[in-house]
């Protein structure tokens, strides 16, 4: 999962990338609202955080001009001032959900996957497609009750295509999702670790969870299930 | 009994004065006049009554009597009001006038000669008379000295009608006069005091949010008041935005240093403190101690001038849509139920902040239904309604014994109560400053209910 996070104060910006990035996420910092605005323009985004004190584009004006150019992807706020006038503002600009400083990281996570949830279709916290059922809250991924250890990037691309069942999704989407600017984005390696997946995810062969469409991408192929 | 217009006081003391005045001149007028027509009456007394002797004549019996072609026409005419008589001074009566035939009247007056008398006496019917009695020695022709009492009356009653036509007359033009006095001063004063009933009306229109501020074109003598009481309306407004500005980056600058401390202490190297957590609920502390506080700073704390009125429902609505968005997952069913023409008189930041700590507080709790009313207050007594505002969820609610407990006065900032956070004690505190009430009670739906009254005024 790509995620943006737009703080002007740097420790604070620092500490919740490091986290962000342990916890698995690939993430974009920007100091300001410009910077902040390139980066949502240019990215391919599954989420954005925006504090709302922003210098040179303030956060209401950034989720709006997003809002205004058809992006659709969650956005959270961050708010010292912690107004209510300026909470509704925010949500009505186009925001999502609003978290006041200071918040502890878990709070943060646990808003972030429920907004990417919500945002996949998913009502249910635990995703379930078939025989898988993946918890982002605790990573944690099991095969008719069977627990699976996947390493993490292989947990991301799971989560990622899980998130989307259903849908097509490009080996370049998944490249640019996934992988940090800096990894080397060969796309052999998507292929090496999809192949990786389907035989921890599917021993025997049986399931057949992703599949793949030549020339176009992979799918996530069980279907969802949606009751409690 | 309350303070009275300036121009009922004007026209009430003007009133008393011109009554006191008029009172004396009248007074003084009738006075004169009844000097006047007495000492007419008392002229004309005389004059009968030398007529009557310059006319007397003796008669065979040793008597007097008045020539009948000298005398006055109405001592013959029985009921002219003009009576006479002769009395001999051993009692024989000489002469008595044609006029007083049947009218009663006793003169019975016993003189020393060369006195006179002047005096009231009553006819038999009891109506008054003004007469004039005098004593003469006559020497009759033989030589002989005789002592005669000469007496002349008239009727009172035409005098008194006279003197009620003459007051008549001078209460009628007095009255009228005062009247006319009274009407121009009342005219001349609504004139004078326009600038003042459209300060006042401008200001009433000011307190009902329909102007900012007052117009211009007011005289010289009020241009200091209305000047400076615009001044002081924009200053006041201009004074909270500031105040809410200055408050609103302190809160920034406090809170970002907060919440890297409490990122740090999550992170890599903050995890592994034995600290950590203490530090982390200090950082909370900390956090709450400043939410609460400048909370409180920053409200208006009662009804700011030039406001106008706030529409409830277009204040409660994008907070209800805003809610809704951010707990979508819980699939709560949140009723928003608002009387119609509902208004809250204030600031509508203070309505905002009450309202959205309710209703989140009922989010948070409610295991899927809220309800949030509002209703005005009603007085007949008092210029603007109040507003009553109800949130209910069903969830856990409030204990009774902990009730009293979040509406303490000073934020139980350290001992909060079961998960309810600052979000109460704020809203407490919002309330009074704005003039109202907060009250916990069970609701229908199961859990807590919460009713905000802010009075009429």
């Amino acid at each position: 999962m790509r995620v943006l996070i737009v703080e002007d104060e740097k420790p604070l910006r620092d500490s919740v990338v490091e986290q962000l990035r342990q916890a698995g996420f690939n993430v974009d910092a920007a100091a300001d609202g410009e910077e902040g605005l390139y980066c949502a323009r240019e990215y391919a985004l599954d989420l954005a955080i925006v504090d709302l004190g922003l210098p040179k584009l303030n956060g209401m004006e950034l989720i709006k001009k997003l809002r205004a150019e058809g992006k659709s992807y969650p956005v959270l706020i961050l708010t010292a001032r912690d107004k209510w006038q300026d909470k509704v503002e925010g949500l009505q600009a186009g925001a999502d959900d609003y978290l006041a400083k200071p918040f502890h990281f878990e709070e943060l996570l646990a808003r972030m996957q429920a907004l990417l949830r919500r945002s996949g279709g998913w009502a249910q916290p635990v995703l379930r497609c078939g025989a898988v059922a993946l918890d982002p809250r605790t990573q944690e991924v099991t095969v008719n009750a069977r627990r699976v250890d996947l390493t993490s990037f292989e947990y991301r691309i799971l989560e990622y295509l899980i998130h989307r069942a259903g849908e097509v999704i490009s080996k370049g989407e998944l490249t640019e999702r996934l992988y940090a600017q800096d990894f080397d984005r060969d796309s052999n390696t998507i292929e090496v670790f999809i192949g990786r997946l389907r035989r921890k995810l599917d021993p025997d062969d049986s399931i057949k969870p992703i599949e793949t469409l030549r020339g176009r991408g992979y799918r996530f192929a069980l279907q969802r299930e949606s009751a409690a | 009994m309350g303070p009275r217009s300036l121009s009922t006081r004007l026209l009430a003391s003007v009133s008393i004065l011109l009554i006191v005045f008029f009172g004396i001149t009248i007074a003084a007028l009738d006075f004169a006049f009844r000097r006047v027509t007495e000492q007419a009456m008392h002229d004309r007394l005389e004059a009968q009554m030398l007529a009557l002797i310059s006319a007397s004549e003796e008669d065979s019996s040793g008597g007097l009597l008045p020539a009948p072609e000298k005398t006055e026409e109405r001592l013959k005419n029985p009921g002219s009001g003009l009576y006479g008589e002769i009395l001999r001074s051993d009692g024989y009566p000489s002469w008595r006038s044609n006029s007083l035939t049947g009218t009663g009247l006793d003169f019975a007056v016993q003189l020393p000669s060369g006195q006179r008398q002047y005096r009231q006496l009553h006819r038999g019917d009891g109506s008054p008379v003004r007469a004039l009695s005098r004593s003469i020695a006559w020497e009759f022709d033989n030589g002989v000295t005789r002592t005669f009492v000469y007496s002349v009356a008239e009727d009172l009653e035409p005098y008194y009608a006279q003197l009620n036509r003459f007051r008549g007359q001078l209460f009628g033009w007095f009255g009228l006069l005062m009247l006319l006095l009274l009407g121009s001063l009342a005219f001349l004063l609504r004139r004078l005091l326009t600038p003042l009933r459209r300060i006042e009306h401008e200001i009433e229109e000011i307190e009902a949010g329909r102007m900012t501020e007052l117009g211009a074109g007011y005289p010289r003598e009020l241009l200091g008041v209305t000047t400076n009481l615009n001044a002081l309306l924009r200053g006041e407004r201009e004074r909270l935005a500031r105040y809410r500005n200055t408050l609103g980056n302190l809160a920034h600058s406090f809170k970002t240093p907060l919440a890297v401390m409490r990122n740090l202490l999550s992170g890599v190297p903050g995890r592994d403190l034995p600290i950590g957590k203490q530090l982390d609920e200090q950082v909370g502390r900390m956090d709450d101690i400043v939410k609460y506080q400048l909370k409180r700073a920053a409200a208006s704390g009662g009804t700011g001038l030039g406001t106008a009125p706030i529409d409830v429902r277009s204040a409660l609505e994008p907070l209800r849509a805003a809610l809704l968005k951010v707990y979508a997952d819980r699939n709560i069913d949140c009723e928003l139920v608002i009387a119609p023409a509902c208004v809250f008189t204030g600031d509508r930041e203070d309505l905002t902040e009450v309202a959205g700590n309710l209703l989140d507080n009922a989010f948070k709790w409610s295991r899927g239904k809220v309800r949030m009313t509002a209703h005005p207050i009603s007085d007949p007594t008092a210029r603007r309604d109040g507003l009553r505002l109800v949130v209910e969820d069903d969830g856990p609610g409030i204990p009774v014994d902990e009730r009293a407990h979040v509406l303490e006065r000073g934020a139980r900032l350290d001992e909060r109560v079961s998960g309810q956070g600052i979000g109460l004690s704020v809203v407490r505190e919002l309330a009074q400053l704005n003039g109202g009430t907060i009250a916990i009670d069970e609701s229908p739906l199961g859990g807590a209910f919460i009713e905000i009254r802010f009075p009429a005024t």
